[in-house]
């Protein structure tokens, strides 16, 4: 077996938000050292680089990880979300749109992994309860909303979602007066 | 009303919610150096000798620096003299585990790390003291000079003595509350860099006026050459007040003229900076068999750590707010603030207030319980009301508190009635009452100053220095503008990062920025408007007592049809040569208390709550679930129902880790919960399935448009609503917080075979 090598730069290849990048990294580093400090996507939040607060979360291969605990060479050959590929160009991702909407987001620090850990929740579940959705964001700690209008703002997004825009069923539970 | 009280989205949301909102450790300079701070590794020891010349030899050091080096004061304190007793780097001593002694300025983190473990410090360590009350004895080690003794307020009324002797009942206990930590998600950051002859400092500051004093004190340069610029901030909670980083950082960036970074680990962050103070509260109440509230003893001993930080003010806070919203004609307070060698307790969500307000109401509650009454009805018998004088003699003018207790009653009521029941899982109810002073307490001022200027195509910008936190004072001081003015908020522009465009601000704390911030914004928005009137009605002929704006339009109340819109007469104002500005300052009147009794007029309104929590109890292992929780809150009028209710829900999460699960442990010294799998708070499964918010809309005639405020209100009252809970559901009292299972698992062992006591 080929010893694992600590110090000499490694190159690895993976589709980040659907686009194909190649990064030079070392084998210390984690996916979001690479995320933030190579490819400049600092959406992705570092609260603790140990796996406790969930700011780190991304999505890779469909699942959802905590980038500060993968180390980078894991990523190889990977499709990786983060917050940046949410939304398509100007148009916002109706988990984005109900995350504003219900008042989801405060200080927004904990926002980009709730917003990939409910992702993640929907693309699988597209109808969840609410103790599902209390269940996916249990590994993201928010220290401002006490989650009620996160877990709002995720039913509210998988309504808009299944409505598509078709019959209106997202205009139903619109929170603003 | 058109901004007011409506649901606006923050006006940063869509920033976040894309992930673009620049953070402090976001920012990247490109060439930077990375800053790392030499820590004590010693509670309270002498320093003999530190020894760089290793780490100096270390490749891509470029900066060491210890006290010796620094240009100015080696000081800092949030509430300056005579409380400023901080170093910003040891001298010749350390007072607590995690005390910066050097710092060092490196081409990479790595680097930087390394160069710590290279530094040699000798020390002649010296007997620490961690507890306050053994610190308070006269043989106790001492961290500054001959007492220990930070700081004492004493609130005194009437004949306690007398009091008790009127008494039928008396209840006694002693409550202790523990350190606990912000835990925001974002940990501190910042970048300094020297332009031309300015200090530019990005930094996660929740006190940007302060924190340009602080550090220009320490750099010793005037504060006009030291520019803040407030970065996105992943939250405060009164934590982001602790001015170090920054004086750090400016330090190392003056020192190697280069751009440099740094940020703090999460170990850092928790066992390093600023905590809420520990509290030991010894209570004494007595009342009459009517349920009169007639004599309050209480005494009240707050652990400073190593510093007093803000600890002098929250000490105050906690005494003029020990006794509750209640009426008590026999009063006396005495609290005192200790330094011990842990880390310095500073400003935290509530300010001192959760830890007496856990302990007036279990003592309401226990009172109540002992004369066979009702605790709401006990509550309502005593409770502050319209012309009520609080403890330090302020006659109040405004007071919705009972109208809280009534709307929680029925609450509870409801939920008693449909409360399960199961063998071993006990389902309780409890309720707790309590008020907060909004603004600084006298005599700490709240200077705030606002700049609003309408541009000449109508648009609008406010400039000042209130510190966004992620609390929404940016999109609530938008509403304001645009009321006052008659825009729509999209038309107002917030500046509120830079002090170089806005003008001195108070600190975001004190759940005080929509009440004076607000009020400051809304009076310059006013002379603004002003100008612009004066002008429209020149144009159309028309007194100025005869114009109004609606939508974007001034208009002749007598005759709609003269009328001109908000662009035209900006443009007319162009024409004149007029710019359209207008300035304010707000700094709302206050009496400080009186050093012998503790008599004045501290804050200039109070809101007020009532919360009811409803529990679970597994008595087969002491794990208490929330089930249910409501709030009912005065708050005067509410600008942003949905930012207001993500208040409350926020401060009823950190309550509920407050009472449960929360605490700093300190072992000889050292943070030994420095992470948040040892530091636990509450996460979307610890939340209790329905959350109820009420605000009542008192309108408050001080505040700007009738608001007063919030921030920790909806903090403060959470613990002692569910330590009621769980009374109510065990009959055991948690008088130390926080009520873990384990607590609560030997309690009821305790209480076994005496369950059927009265």
């Amino acid at each position: 077996m080929k010893e694992l090598n600590f110090e000499n730069p490694t190159t690895i290849k993976f589709q980040i938000n659907g686009r194909a990048v190649q990064v030079e990294v070392n084998p210390k580093m984690s996916l979001l050292d690479v995320l933030r400090n190579k490819l400049g996507l600092t959406g992705t939040k570092r609260g603790c680089n140990r796996g406790d607060c969930g700011a780190c979360t991304v999505i890779m291969n469909g699942k959802t990880v905590l980038s500060c605990l993968v180390p980078a060479i894991q990523a190889n050959g990977k499709k990786i979300e983060t917050v940046e590929g949410l939304a398509k160009g100007e148009k916002l991702h109706p988990l984005q749109e109900a995350f504003i909407e219900c008042g989801a987001i405060q200080c927004g620090f904990c926002t980009p992994g709730m917003l990939l850990s409910a992702k993640a929740l929907l693309d699988k579940n597209s109808n969840p309860t609410r103790e599902e959705v209390i269940k996916a964001i249990s590994g993201n700690l928010c220290r401002c909303t006490g989650y009620k209008k996160i877990i709002d703002a995720v039913m509210l997004a998988s309504q808009k979602i299944a409505g598509g825009g078709k019959n209106g069923r997202d205009r139903k539970k619109n929170t603003a007066d | 009303m058109d901004a007011i009280g409506k649901r606006i989205p923050r006006i940063d949301a869509i920033q976040k919610a894309m992930g673009k909102a620049i953070y402090a450790d976001d920012l990247n300079f490109g060439e930077m150096l990375y800053g790392k701070v030499l820590r004590s590794s010693m509670p309270h020891a002498r320093i003999k000798h530190i020894d760089t010349t290793k780490a100096q030899k270390l490749k891509g050091v470029r900066a060491i620096l210890l006290a010796k080096d620094i240009p100015g004061e080696n000081r800092i304190g949030i509430l300056g003299d005579p409380f400023r007793d901080q170093p910003v780097l040891a001298e010749d001593k350390v007072r607590f585990v995690g005390e910066p002694i050097a710092l060092i300025a490196a081409e990479s983190e790595e680097i930087a790390e390394k160069a710590t473990k290279l530094i040699k410090v000798d020390y002649e360590e010296l007997p620490a003291v961690f507890d306050p009350l053994e610190a308070m004895k006269a043989d106790a080690p001492k961290l500054h000079k001959e007492s220990n003794l930070v700081s004492s307020t004493k609130i005194s009324k009437g004949n306690v003595q007398q009091g008790f002797e009127n008494s039928d009942i008396i209840v006694e206990a002693e409550y202790r509350t523990p350190m606990n930590e912000h835990a925001y998600l974002e940990p501190e950051a910042g970048i300094a860099k020297m332009e031309g002859d300015e200090m530019i400092v990005m930094i996660c500051t929740q006190a940007p006026s302060r924190c340009r004093e602080e550090v220009a004190t320490v750099l010793g340069l005037p504060h006009s050459k030291v520019r803040i610029i407030q970065t996105t901030m992943g939250g405060g909670f009164g934590g982001k007040h602790y001015n170090l980083l920054a004086c750090q950082l400016a330090l190392l960036a003056l020192k190697t003229g280069k751009t440099v970074k740094m940020t703090l680990t999460r170990e850092e962050s928790i066992s390093t900076t600023i905590k809420r103070h520990p509290c030991v509260a010894k209570y004494k109440w007595g009342c009459s068999k009517e349920g009169k509230i007639l004599a309050a003893q209480i005494e009240i001993i707050l652990n400073a750590g190593a510093y007093a930080d803000h600890g002098p003010a929250v000490l105050t806070r906690a005494a003029v707010h020990a006794a509750g919203p209640y009426e008590i004609p026999n009063l006396k307070v005495d609290a005192h603030l200790v330094y011990t060698n842990t880390p310095p307790g500073g400003a935290m969500r509530g300010f001192g207030v959760p830890s007496v307000a856990f302990a007036h109401e279990c003592h309401m509650e226990k009172l109540a319980e002992r004369l066979g009454m009702d605790p709401i009805e006990l509550r309502l018998k005593n409770a502050f009301d319209v012309g009520s004088k609080t403890h330090t003699g302020q006659i109040l003018t405004k007071v919705a508190l009972k109208k809280t207790l009534e709307q929680a009653k029925k609450i509870a009521e409801e939920w008693r009635k449909n409360g399960e029941k199961k063998e071993s899982i006990k389902t309780g109810v409890g309720i707790a009452t309590t008020w907060y002073g909004i603004g600084s307490t006298a005599p700490v001022p709240n200077p705030s100053g606002a700049v609003v200027e309408i541009l000449y195509d109508g648009s609008v910008i406010l400039r000042t220095n209130c510190a966004e936190v992620g609390q929404g004072s940016d999109t609530v001081l938008a509403q304001i503008v645009a009321e006052e003015i008659g825009v729509s908020c999209d038309r107002v522009r917030v500046h509120s990062k830079d002090s170089a465009a806005g003008p001195w601000c108070r600190n975001t704390c004190a759940s005080a920025q929509t009440y004076i911030v607000g009020e400051a914004a809304r009076l310059a928005a006013r002379s603004a408007k002003e100008i612009l009137l004066k002008q429209a009605g020149k144009i159309l002929g028309v007194e100025r007592n005869d114009l109004q704006i609606k939508n974007g339009i001034i208009h002749s109340k007598k005759d709609l049809k003269k009328k001109i819109t908000i662009q035209d007469a900006a443009k007319e104002c162009k024409k004149a040569g007029i710019v359209i500005l207008g300035c304010s300052t707000y700094n709302p009147p206050l009496k400080g208390l009186n050093p012998i009794d503790g008599q004045g007029d501290p804050y200039a309104a109070y809101s007020y709550i009532t919360q009811v929590a409803e529990v679970e109890v597994d008595t087969e292992t002491g794990k208490v679930k929330p089930k249910k929780f409501a709030s009912i809150a005065d708050i005067g009028k509410v600008i942003n129902p949905t930012l207001a209710e993500g208040q409350m829900d926020g401060g009823v999460s950190m309550g509920l880790g407050h009472a449960l699960m929360e605490e700093v442990i300190i072992n000889n010294g050292t943070v030994v919960t420095p992470t948040l799998s040892q530091y636990l708070i509450p996460t979307s499964t610890d939340m209790p399935e329905e959350m109820i918010t009420t605000f009542l809309d008192d309108y408050e005639p001080t505040g700007p448009f009738g608001a007063k405020g919030l921030g920790e209100l909806a903090n403060v009252a959470v613990v002692p609503a569910v330590i009621a809970a769980i009374h109510d559901a065990t009959k055991i009292w948690i008088e130390e917080l926080p009520a873990t299972s384990e607590k609560i698992y030997k309690l009821l062992q305790k209480k076994q075979p005496s369950r059927n006591e009265p």
